[in-house]
């Protein structure tokens, strides 16, 4: 007799140093059935997935697909199973092809020789189906990365799978893609086909899945069918408690002077003519749709990239000044949107992370001095509240809130008079992100300026005192802080000027 | 520079000394010799050129696919050095026959990369380490074996060096099929389609399914392989063991890799003509400037100063596909508001 699950995984555990990810969990997935699986940041969700998926062994547990035990030992021996993963970090091969990213592991062949004509008709006849409009030859340094996130769901389709996992799979994915991503998914669960589906947004997760397993701190919070469990329900199960969704408390609310003063800022084709100020003590929400110019403006504030016209004044101690590139740098503390490409050393300590700024004041003739970087370190780590086992941790093992608290603490070891923070509670988890808030208000409070960009509109609310919106590169308008999101979204998507 | 060369050149000629910027530089040093040396520019002198190369060839193929997998491997020359000794001591001291022995050194071409193999992928030990030691090791061993004697090889080999078929030497018609097929083999298997892959990223390789682990190990088998092939091809064209057989191969055949415009980092390049251009390059200099009856020190500079023009005319190259690149990204992304969340 055939098992009615597909899979199912009992007793499921997995523990890393320092972090039990995932707890005797337990979880079945039924023909044609598509599972959402959600929780917060560090709830174990992956770590579960990339066991089934065959990338990591569990501690304990067993898994049977069709009601036969199964020991992967390597992500090849889950595909035997047919189960097929689209990765949340976007696995494919810069250098090559579509058609070959798409057949990596799965070449159909005549003898040692590739099937090359039948791969590109299989490849194109997919592309359609998924409605892309890039070519089979294209190599994929050259697309965008929704489409080469597209190329990832492609490739597990190919393998005609009976488990699809998707684990963030629609990150980087436009409307457009989203609506005949989920188009296909329903002809293949017709077909029989399972789904786990991870998620952060929870309507795509409530719009398809059949059944919904919310997981929190490792283990399963609860579950239920998609039609009966609330969304209420379901962001407490994630949360635990109530949400804490209160704007960020600030001790005060009157900014000072000017401290960062831009005029005429124009870099060809990316941003044009863009004029605004920041005051001490002020947070300014920097709101936009995705390629509205918002991450570009934080480049060219700090220097990274040229401008072509423009000033960029800043209150450095002798005055409100135009300031050079160079100078710039250390003068606005960035926190890029990618923390660990482009924000930390992911293989180095916490405590050389946090120094590697202010070197300049640890060192004695020119020497490092051991005693100051440490003293620094411990310094931070308390007052962040960072949560490492000791300073000597790599920061590549370190939770996404802790390591975001590791960028914050370089620059207050600096002590920059503005603050660029693009996008920093992304991937956090909703305590971590209410840390990060209280910490973005309190450098507020200490007479900063800080500049904030964040996707997510709501979190955007909690603590700008004012926004600046923008479009195709430009400032479009100014709101205050008691500006609502309807406000700020019609202006920023072009739908009306400002209701203001 | 480049905007410089914009201002009174037109953007197609630009674009074209771009993309193709290296082989204009291989056909003006053609054109130089040419010029200079009366006996450079004949059918004669191609072939020539092509049977110096042949070695090269053989042994640049097989090296070419391990930086394909964004590995490398300097023990070749010694594996060279190794292979035709083990090979020829079969047959003055066991009494194997002369061209079996020759098929022999393929063999233990094959079994020296094996040992690479084991150290890398087993004992995941750095590919340049590992290397770096058995190439010291392997010659070690092959100047046990000989003593630092010299070995002349027996009459029916030596004359396989100038053997021909029709007017075309044999190494060469065997150093261009073994190109044809290893091209073939990067391009129309699954093997090489993933070992282009672990070239690009191995970590991304490993987590969607590659076997990293099994296809490391075949690059280095074939390469050893190849390098028994290239080594048997050199002992004959020289006709005899010295001590020096293959000394400095290795780096010669990563400048041909290089000149190829095969990345180092990995992941990108072509055998033809890639690995066809490096050596012939490295050739052409060599043989026109003995022509020219020039310092013969000069063509290490000339050498050095071709692998800086390769490099940069291959830099240029890629970086007009990377700006390319940003540029569409850009239009996309200012084409839609995509991953607003409310």
């Amino acid at each position: 007799m055939i098992s009615a699950f597909v899979v199912e995984m009992r007793g499921i555990s997995k523990g890393f140093p320092g972090t039990q990810a995932v707890d005797s969990v337990d979880l079945w997935l039924e023909r044609g059935e598509v599972l959402g699986l959600i929780g917060a940041n560090g709830a174990g969700k992956s770590t579960l997935v990339n066991i089934l998926a065959g990338l990591l062994r569990p501690d304990t547990g067993t898994i049977e697909v069709d009601g036969d035990p199964v020991d992967f030992r390597s992500p090849r021996d889950a595909q035997s199973q047919g189960i097929a993963f689209v990765q949340q970090e976007i696995a494919t091969f810069a250098t090559l092809s579509v058609v070959d990213n798409m057949f990596m592991t799965n070449f159909p062949h005549s003898g040692p020789v590739i099937k090359r004509a039948e791969m590109r008709k299989r490849a194109e006849e997919m592309l359609v189906r998924l409605g892309c409009d890039f070519g089979v030859d294209d190599i994929i340094e050259t697309l965008s990365t929704g489409d080469r996130q597209m190329v990832t769901i492609a490739r597990a389709l190919m393998s005609s799978p009976s488990v699809i996992i998707l684990d963030e799979p629609t990150s980087s994915l436009s409307v457009g893609e989203k609506t005949r991503l989920f188009g296909v998914l329903n002809q293949l669960r017709d077909q029989g086909v399972s789904f786990i589906f991870i998620s952060h947004f929870l309507s795509e997760v409530f719009s398809i899945c059949d059944r919904i397993v919310v997981m929190r701190n490792g283990v399963v919070a609860g579950t239920d069918t998609t039609s009966s469990l609330t969304m209420e329900q379901a962001v407490e199960w994630m949360v635990g408690e109530g949400s804490s969704l209160t704007p960020v408390s600030r001790s005060r609310r009157e900014p000072g002077e000017v401290a960062l003063e831009v005029a005429g800022l124009t870099r060809a084709g990316v941003l044009s003519n863009i004029n605004f100020t920041a005051r001490k003590g002020e947070i300014v929400g920097i709101w936009g749709l995705m390629g509205s110019g918002r991450t570009e403006l934080a480049r060219a504030l700090i220097g990274l990239d040229r401008i072509d016209s423009g000033s960029i004044s800043i209150q450095d101690g002798m005055g409100l000044r135009s300031q050079k590139a160079s100078k710039r740098k250390n003068l606005c503390g960035y926190v890029p949107e990618d923390r660990r490409q482009e924000g930390l050393f992911l293989p180095m300590s916490v405590q050389r992370n946090i120094s590697m700024i202010g070197l300049k004041a640890l060192t004695r003739l020119g020497l490092l001095v051991n005693k100051r970087e440490s003293d620094l370190a411990d310094k931070f780590i308390e007052r962040l509240g960072i949560k490492v086992s000791h300073k000597g941790q790599k920061v590549g093992t370190l939770s996404g809130g802790n390591q975001q608290k590791v960028v914050l603490a370089r620059w207050l070891a600096v002590g920059p008079p503005i603050y660029i923070l693009d996008e920093p509670m992304r991937g956090l988890d909703i305590g971590a992100k209410a840390q990060i808030r209280a910490l973005i208000a309190e450098l507020a409070d200490a007479g900063m300026a800080i500049l904030v960009i964040d996707s997510e509109l709501t979190e955007l609310t909690l603590v700008a005192d004012r926004y600046l919106v923008m479009r195709r590169g430009t400032i479009v308008g100014e709101l205050d802080r008691n500006s609502d999101e309807l406000s700020l979204m019609s202006l920023a998507a072009g739908a009306k000027e400002a209701f203001s | 520079m480049t905007t410089q060369r914009r201002a009174f050149g037109s953007k197609a000629i630009v674009d074209f000394f771009q993309q193709n910027g290296f082989v204009v530089v291989l056909a003006a040093v053609v054109l130089y010799f040419s010029l200079t040396a009366p006996f450079f520019f004949s059918f004669d002198n191609a072939l020539a050129i092509l049977h110096a190369a042949a070695p090269l060839l053989v042994i640049g193929a097989g090296l070419a696919v391990v930086v394909f997998a964004g590995k490398i491997d300097i023990s070749l020359g010694s594996i060279v050095f190794l292979s035709a000794t083990i090979g020829m001591k079969l047959h003055y001291e066991l009494g194997v026959p002369s061209e079996v022995s020759l098929v022999i050194m393929v063999f233990i071409g094959l079994a020296l990369g094996a040992v690479n193999a084991a150290i890398i992928v087993g004992l995941q030990i750095n590919p340049l380490v590992t290397t770096l030691a058995t190439m010291i090791a392997f010659r070690g061993l092959a100047l046990t074996l000989t003593g630092s004697q010299s070995i002349a090889l027996p009459e029916e080999i030596r004359v396989l060096g100038n053997a021909r078929i029709g007017p075309v030497f044999i190494d060469v018609i065997i150093a261009l099929v073994v190109l044809v097929l290893v091209s073939g083999v990067v391009k129309n298997t699954a093997f090489g389609r993933q070992i282009m892959a672990i070239g690009n990223d191995e970590d991304t390789a490993e987590r969607v399914g590659i076997n990293v682990r099994r296809r490391t190990f075949m690059a280095f088998i074939l390469s050893g392989g190849l390098a028994g092939l290239g080594g048997a091809l050199a002992m004959v064209q020289v006709g005899s063991i010295t001590s020096f057989l293959g000394q400095g191969l290795e780096f010669t055949a990563v400048a041909v890799v290089v000149i190829g415009g095969i990345s180092l980092y990995g992941g990108s390049g072509k055998i033809m003509p890639g690995v066809l251009l490096g050596a012939v390059t490295l050739e052409v200099v060599r043989n026109g400037l003995n022509q020219l009856g020039a310092d013969p020190y000069l063509y290490q500079i000339i050498t050095g100063i071709v692998i800086f023009v390769a490099i940069y005319a291959f830099s240029l190259q890629r970086f007009q596909t990377s700006t390319k690149t940003t540029r569409e990204d850009k239009e996309l992304a200012t084409e839609l508001p995509s991953s607003t969340k409310t």
